[in-house]
């Protein structure tokens, strides 16, 4: 197993690369650069001779080859370069901000199928019962209805009108308990909570079908033909094995849940990578746009992996070496 | 035959839609008594399986439903018993195997697990005590790996070793009853008869019952104590083994015997008998067979014939017998 990670880990280097190349490219397509917006400023005397500098210290008046391979080069010493708008390494920022996206995803993954798992569960178990007819139709309508949406609707009834969640930020400043616990986790609930939502419906319906494909299989009519009683054969036996392409399907839409945080995270000014993505496009900001790309493609990477990982522990027909 | 240990009176199992009736069991008498075995043949659709489920009550709801009948064991109704009760004789006191080794077991769940799971669930010892049965249990099918096989997974072992372990399974509890639906039928001819060898064995060894589903009648010739000729959801001859192969007298039991293959100048002949079985939705009024049989009168297509017992524990449903 560990050699299977290893060499598993060592097979998206070649990924990254392309990855690298794409972005690297497209960010140059981009009209203007980071420093463009100085020579417009009527105020500043000699712009024309400060653009030039600051383009010559970063190295922007060179080939795009030479620059890649020096970000390439500083990348492989662990410097992902000094943002331009922030003045920061990017890798500090990173350090920042990366917390808060991971802490939302990973709370809004745990939602999602803590929520969802039993729910399709029970349905496939009480088939087109009211239970199963009810909250079918909200998953359905749940799923294709976009997230955001659902971010200003749950702003609007739990924050707005009953206020009993705040909407933005992490923490309530300027007061004593700024920051403690339960300060955090009220904070964290509504984003996370419109972060799931369409994922909840989505892996309900997921488990259902699944389940119900499950259900009908001969080897649950043997655990019956054993006496097993329903909770052992639908733990056991059904949910053990509808439980398979979920976790395919949750590897893959872990690095989707990661950048479907960007657009919720500005509803909610939540400060994650999000927030800090979108400003270093809209800044030019090189540094900072290669450093947050290369990071979201290796939580999709790292999704496939870990999904390819978890399979291969939940199913022993799947061979890793 | 006084003191059977399964009684089965008029058993009638259909499968109820909007748009039909399918009457797959249309009133079935049988007994097997202890350590006998009792053969079941019939053409496939002719409700052989639908009949072994219904002794377990293990017929696909909602649509399967036992419309009326009786199933004693030792003179408790099967069909009056609470779930829970029922749950109680399955795997315990009846076991049951099934056509297919490979489908019929979990696949993610180790072998000496799914094994275990029956012990631990009728004779409530730990899990650990239930493996080391399992072991046991293994090596009694003549599983000389039984060791290593218990820590592997179905699709590691081959199809003549998954049968023997599904056996083991369902003789784990040494039930008084061994249920197996076309138990060799997906298996290679040689692992057949090892198999069939097996279940004979352990029968005389234990004093088990054995109800065998078969349409192979080498199988019933093989094997059988008495015989039960099933057509169209009925049965049309049931008697003692020898009774039925030397004086067969329903027409249908004779097209039987007269499509067994015969080995002539070296190339398989099979005479298959012409014709089709009537869909169980709409049977005939009178003789089911009466379609397909040589011998066919005006009264036959009126009236549908009793089962008559015409010697010694040996009906026909013919009027011509
Ligand atoms: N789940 C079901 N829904 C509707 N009809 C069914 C169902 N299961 C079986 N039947 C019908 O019941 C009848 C008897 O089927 P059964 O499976 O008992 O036949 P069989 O004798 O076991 O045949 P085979 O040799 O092919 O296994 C068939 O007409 C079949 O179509
Ligand atoms: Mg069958």
């Amino acid at each position: 197993m560990a050699t299977y990670i290893i060499r598993r880990l060592l097979g998206l280097i070649p990924t990254l690369f392309v990855i690298t190349v794409i972005v690297f490219l497209l960010m140059h397509a981009m009209p203007g650069n980071a420093f463009e917006a100085l020579v417009f400023n009527p105020r500043l005397k000699n712009a024309a001779a400060i653009y030039n500098r600051l383009v010559q210290e970063n190295g922007l008046n060179q080939s795009l080859p030479v620059q890649y391979f020096d970000w390439i080069k500083n990348l492989l010493q662990g410097n992902l370069g000094i943002s331009y708008s922030l003045n920061m390494p990017v890798s500090e920022l990173i350090a920042t901000y990366l917390p808060n996206t991971l802490l939302l995803a990973v709370t809004a993954e745990i939602i999602i199928l803590v929520v969802s798992i039993p729910i399709g569960l029970y349905q496939a178990r009480n088939v087109n019962g009211p239970f199963d007819v009810l909250s079918s139709f909200i998953a359905v309508l749940f799923y294709s209805i976009p997230g955001f949406v659902f971010a200003l609707l749950l702003i609007y009834l739990l924050s707005f009108t009953f206020n009993l969640l705040p909407s933005s930020g992490t923490v309530t400043p300027g007061v004593p308990w700024s920051g403690d616990f339960a300060d955090r986790v009220s904070h964290l609930l509504l984003p996370a909570l419109a972060l799931s939502l369409p994922g909840l419906a989505y892996y309900t319906r997921l488990t259902r079908g699944n389940s119900l494909q499950v259900i009908v299989a001969d080897f649950v009519r043997t655990a019956r033909a054993k006496g097993l009683r329903g909770p052992r054969i639908l733990f056991r036996h059904v949910l053990r094995n509808a439980v398979i392409p979920i976790i395919a399907q949750f590897g893959l839409d872990l690095g989707g849940l990661f950048s479907g945080a960007v657009i919720l995270e500005q509803i909610f000014t939540w400060p994650g990578m999000g927030e800090l993505s979108i400003n270093a496009n809209l800044n030019r900001d090189y540094p900072l746009i290669l450093g947050t790309t290369l990071l979201f493609a290796i939580t999709v990477l790292i999704g496939n992996l870990l999904a390819d990982i978890l399979l291969a522990f939940a199913d022993p027909r799947i061979r890793y070496d | 035959m006084g003191g059977a240990l399964l009684e089965v009176r008029d058993l009638k199992t259909y499968f109820v839609s909007k748009q039909s009736t399918v009457k797959a069991v249309d009133g079935v008498d049988f007994s097997v008594s202890q350590g006998r075995v009792l053969c079941i043949v019939g053409e496939s659709g002719s409700g052989k399986s639908v009949t072994s489920l219904s002794l377990m009550r293990l017929v696909q709801g909602p649509q399967g439903r036992i419309v009326s009948g009786e199933v004693l064991l030792e003179g408790r109704d099967l069909l009056r018993m609470s779930e829970r009760q029922m749950s109680d004789v399955r795997g315990n006191e009846i076991g049951m195997i099934f056509q297919e080794p490979m489908s019929a077991l979990n696949p993610v769940m180790k072998i000496g697990d799914q094994i275990g799971e029956v012990l631990v669930r009728h004779r409530h010892i730990s899990r650990r005590e239930a493996r080391e049965k399992a072991v046991e249990l293994l090596r009694n099918v003549g599983l000389a790996r039984a060791d290593e096989m218990v820590h592997e997974y179905p699709h590691q072992l081959s199809g003549g070793m998954r049968q023997r372990a599904m056996i083991a399974m369902a003789m784990a509890c040494q039930p008084k009853l061994l249920l197996a639906d076309e138990p060799t039928t997906a298996l290679d001819v040689t692992i057949q008869a090892q198999v069939l060898d097996l279940m004979r064995a352990l029968q005389k060894e234990t004093g088990t019952a054995i109800i065998l589903v078969t349409h192979d009648l080498g199988v019933v010739a093989e094997m059988a104590d008495d015989v039960v000729v099933m057509y169209a959801g009925q049965i049309v001859e049931s008697g003692p083994a020898d009774e039925i192969f030397d004086r067969p007298l329903h027409p249908y039991t004779r097209a039987l015997m007269d499509s067994i293959p015969v080995i002539e100048e070296e190339r398989e002949r099979l005479r298959a008998i012409p014709g089709t079985v009537p869909s169980a939705a709409h049977f005939p009024e009178g003789c089911r067979f009466a379609d397909r049989c040589s011998l066919v009168e005006g009264r036959c297509r009126e009236r549908l014939p009793e089962l008559r017992e015409l010697g010694p524990g040996h009906s026909v449903r013919c009027h011509l017998a």
